[in-house]
């Protein structure tokens, strides 16, 4: 289980009930301790973890890792979003009739209208139509 | 203010949380209510307090509470994390994601918490999410594989194979040794890592990999697969040839292997002595080969199929093989190999007669042959595309004469009533096999399966009883639940709806949509476990398996079934809608009253039954009430069959049935008449443009086609402007201008020799005039005299003179019944 307890701060909470003047870094530690209590809820053990593993390696491939997954995931999620966003208007009005006629969700009817410019008729033309 | 805890108090929590994990749920309540005594607004105590709560079944307090705890303790990650871990245990996974989110906010360095938003992130295949917290979670274990391999498989999820095959290398380069061959965690990370590479499509790296790296692969069987199919993809024939007939030499059974070995030898597929004669070589090669003397049957014709059959079916015959028929059905598709099958096997049986008086042979047990012939012949003559039931009766009596003890011969016997529709003979015989065999599980759930459809419920849950687990709580029925039974549910339901027990039938429908949640559920054990133990490639075929669940045709069946009864309760709204009434025949008010008081007073029996059986044996389980299940508060399915909106209730079936079956034409059917209900036409036309797309001349179709416009002309001017305009541009499979009953009359002249297309043309013609009903009943009569109407069809025709209250019923009947004098539907009531 956890670690024992620091002893300095076994000192500054031993006042009980007095619900003020908390010492931070008793709160924190307290926390901590209870952080660590709620993680072991469900503890597997981990084996030997790594024994084999060249810590030095294993820091360069994060490093490599995290620049290259971290600038791949921000590159296409802008690009992504200047694809959806590419500001069409839609009519309020449309979308309540797509959720109205087609059960949609609010969000599955925008999206819908604007794969389709907007165009409702279009949009609902294309949602019953079948699937090839 | 968050209060703090003394010394005392804070080993006092932590005797909290180890109970919590000990599931000790008392003592843990009883240590946080001595926190709580001293310090009333300690948030992490209440939360945990909450929190075992919630194990107790206590969800609505434990939800009080935990709000509670977050008002004295809004910024404490435990909080929020208990907040989270009640939501998600009531999955409502979208708001415990939220509350986890929260509680990492708070504490970003716990594990535990980011475990937890990791694990829900991906059951609900938030990959973007999921590839962010399993790199956090990477940056805090680096050294172990299991996190590396987390975030390729996150990754590849999400689509992207390359940046996965990348994560995989990465961590492979980071290691100092090479792991040892028998490293089981690596030798499946290899073949997973070989399965990117393949995925990608570069073959020639793929190969280049399983022959480096997978050389020693502790999967031996993968390896020889999959680099036989890569050879072959790569056109390197001689090679994939000599890899297929290693294959071919472990296993010898595997249709796969041959079909690769040919292809690979560059066999035309039109040369067909070659292609026989690689069959040959191995039939010749392993004497007890199976698959070599039949996989030919598939691709011979004229003598030479006859020839080999004939070999094949001595062969099999010889031995008494009860499957010889299951082995060859599938070859009835061609009507030259369907005559020559049995004039094969009757010959066998001839020249058998023959010679077992000339000298008696074949290792002396010529009987073994003999009863397989004629099992193999009634087998013939019950199957669909060959079926004369009086001959297929005919035979299995000889059989059984000759094998009396045969659980087969009688199971098969009990089929051929079924298919004369007498279900209660089937049932009768079916029970005879069973009591040949009574500790055969197979033929024990045929009994059982016949048994419901001859509507004895009882006898049938009696019967399944006998191979349930007796210390079950809740007899039999619990068990099957618990078992997941799902074929008994849908049997059962299915005679629920035939004796008209509406709440019971759709209890058993929604239990089987209950058991696809679980399903769903239960994968998310896996997102773990499967790391854990590095199976990955079994766990990413769960993935997409998991994706399609709702795809099975338990489900569709079950669905449909479900659905249908809700459109019945629609369209003729019961009064008490409980079990006991609602079959169509006791629509006489008096009659229905009688129903109903008499399904009131057995309800009540029951009910009288179940507190007696309640009031003893509960005492020895009280003990262990914390684990006893919840109990059920609608056994019956009363609640359910008392729905007032059975159109919004069966869109809970529809909406997955038309998800993942789209191309099931009965789903995109029943979506029609459910929507066409509830008025939404679009989505009506949909469905129905979807049915026609897939048969177009079917006669639900039809029908729906002209009721579509029936609707329509009535209800043109409720509907939106916008919609109507695109409904009137879609709706191409009527003109505009046409006249119904011309339209109608012409399908019904087209179809008039297939009754269930006229049945269909007639509902219509009655519906759009009228007038005409007593001439449309008699021709519905007639559909009857129809040389190819089958008795399921007669069926439907029966329903449908019934729901019209027709006079021409008991002619229908009678006639029916002469035509099919064995089966039980259509005789006279007594």
């Amino acid at each position: 289980m956890a670690d024992p307890q620091p002893p300095n701060v076994v000192e500054g909470a031993t006042t009980g009930d007095i619900d003020e003047e908390v010492p931070i870094a008793a709160k924190s530690a307290e926390d901590r301790k209870a952080a660590a209590a709620l993680s072991t809820l469900d503890n597997r053990d981990d084996e030997s973890s790594g024994k084999d593993v060249d810590q030095e390696a294993v820091r360069k491939a994060m490093e490599r890792l995290g620049g290259a997954g971290a600038t791949n995931g921000v590159v296409t999620k802008k690009d992504e979003q200047k694809v959806v966003k590419k500001a069409i208007k839609v009519d309020p009005a449309d979308v309540t009739l797509l959720v109205e006629e087609l059960e949609l969700t609010k969000i599955k009817a925008t999206d819908l209208l604007k794969a389709h410019e907007g165009d409702v008729e279009k949009a609902l033309r294309a949602y019953i139509a079948p699937a090839a | 203010m968050p209060q703090v805890l003394s010394t005392k108090e804070q080993s006092l929590f932590r005797t909290v949380v180890r109970n919590y994990e000990d599931k000790q749920y008392k003592k843990g309540v009883k240590a946080a209510d001595q926190i709580l005594r001293k310090n009333p607004k300690h948030g992490d105590t209440l939360a945990m307090k909450a929190l075992i709560m919630n194990s107790q079944g206590k969800t609505d307090e434990a939800f009080a509470l935990a709000k509670v705890a977050l008002q004295c303790d809004m910024k404490s990650h435990v909080c929020w994390h208990v907040y989270g871990l009640l939501y998600r245990a009531v999955k409502n996974f979208e708001e415990a994601i939220k509350a986890y989110k929260f509680a990492l906010r708070l504490e970003p360095d716990s594990a535990q918490i980011q475990r937890d938003l990791a694990l829900l992130q991906i059951q609900m295949r938030d990959y973007q999410g999921y590839i962010v917290s399993r790199r956090a979670m990477l940056t805090g274990r680096s050294g172990m594989r299991q996190s590396w391999t987390a975030l390729a498989v996150a990754h590849h999820l999400n689509g992207d194979l390359a940046e996965a095959e990348r994560v995989l290398t990465a961590y492979e380069d980071t290691l100092k040794n090479t792991p040892s061959k028998t490293d089981f965690e690596n030798s499946e990370a290899v073949m997973y890592k070989n399965s990117l590479i393949a995925e990608q499509g570069d073959i020639e790296r793929a190969l280049e990999h399983l022959e480096s790296a997978g050389k020693h692969n502790l999967d031996r069987l993968a390896v020889l697969e999959l680099r036989a199919t890569y050879l072959t993809q790569l056109g390197r024939k001689e090679e994939a040839a000599k890899a297929y007939s290693t294959l071919l030499d472990r296993n010898s059974e595997y249709k796969k292997y041959y079909d690769g070995l040919i292809e690979a030898m560059e066999v035309h597929l039109d040369d067909l002595k070659a292609r026989k004669a690689v069959y040959d070589g191995y039939a010749e090669k392993y004497p007890r080969c199976d698959a070599a003397r039949r996989l030919p049957l598939d691709f011979l014709h004229g003598d030479e199929f006859r020839d080999a059959a004939d070999k094949y079916i001595h062969r099999m015959l010889d031995k008494g093989v009860p499957s010889t028929f299951a082995n060859l059905k599938h070859l009835y598709s061609d009507s030259f190999k369907k005559e020559t099958l049995p004039s094969l096997v009757q010959q066998y049986i001839d020249s058998d007669k023959s010679s077992a008086n000339e000298e008696p042979k074949r290792n002396g047990d010529t009987s073994k042959g003999a009863s397989a012939a004629f099992y193999f012949l009634a087998q013939h003559y019950n199957y669909y595309l060959s079926r004369d039931l009086d001959k297929a009766m005919e035979y299995i009596e000889k059989a059984i004469e000759l094998e009396p003890e045969s659980v087969d011969f009688h199971m098969t016997k009990a089929r051929i009533w079924k298919h004369n529709g007498n279900t209660q003979k089937a049932s009768e015989i079916m029970e005879q096999a069973r009591s040949l065999d009574t500790r055969d599980r197979h033929i024990n759930t045929k009994a059982a399966k016949y048994q419901l459809r001859n509507d004895e419920s009882e006898a049938a849950i009696k019967t399944m009883g006998l191979f349930t687990r007796a210390e079950t709580v809740g007899g039999p029925l619990a068990d099957l639940h618990d078992m997941q039974c799902v074929w008994f549910l849908t049997e059962d339901g299915e005679s629920y709806v035939r004796q008209g027990k509406i709440g019971l039938a759709l209890k058993r429908f929604t239990s089987i949509y209950n058991i696809f949640d679980v399903w769903q559920e239960d994968q998310f054990d896996f997102h773990s476990f499967s790391l854990r133990k590095g199976q990955i490639r079994a766990y990413i075929e769960m993935m997409r398996w998991e994706d399609h669940l709702r795809e099975h045709p338990f489900y569709s069946r079950a669905a449909l079934s479900a659905i249908s009864v809700y459109i019945r309760m629609h369209d003729v709204p019961l009064l008490n809608g409980a079990n006991g009434v609602g079959h169509s025949d006791a629509d006489d008010a008096a009659e229905r009253k009688k129903a109903a008081k008499k399904a009131r007073k057995e309800a009540q029996k029951a009910e009288r039954e179940a507190a007696a059986k309640k009031a003893e044996p509960n005492k020895p389980t009280s003990q262990g009430s914390e684990d006893t299940k919840k109990k059920d508060d609608d056994p019956d399915g009363a609640k359910l069959a008392a729905t007032t909106e059975p159109m919004n209730d069966a869109m809970k079936f529809l909406t997955p049935l038309l998800q993942f079956s789209p191309k099931n034409i009965d789903a995109q059917i029943a979506g029609f008449e459910v929507y066409i209900r509830r008025r939404k036409y679009l989505l009506a036309l949909k469905c129905l443009l979807a049915a026609a797309a897939l048969d177009k001349e079917h006669s639900k179709v039809h029908e729906q086609t002209v009721r579509f416009k029936l609707a329509l002309d009535k209800d043109s001017e409720t509907l939106p402007p916008k919609s109507l305009e695109v409904i009137k541009s879609e709706f191409t499979l009527l003109a505009a201008s046409v006249d119904l009953t011309k339209f109608n009359d012409e399908y019904l002249a087209k179809y008039k020799d297939c009754a269930r297309r006229a049945l269909s043309a007639l509902k219509i013609r009655k519906l759009l005039n009228p007038e005409s009903s007593s001439k449309c009943e008699k021709d519905v009569a007639a559909v009857i005299s129809l040389p190819t109407t089958t008795v399921e069809e007669a069926t439907e025709a029966l329903d449908l003179l019934t729901s019209w209250k027709s006079s021409e019923i008991e002619g229908l009947r009678s006639k029916a019944a002469a035509k099919w004098p064995k089966a039980t539907i259509f005789a006279a009531k007594a």
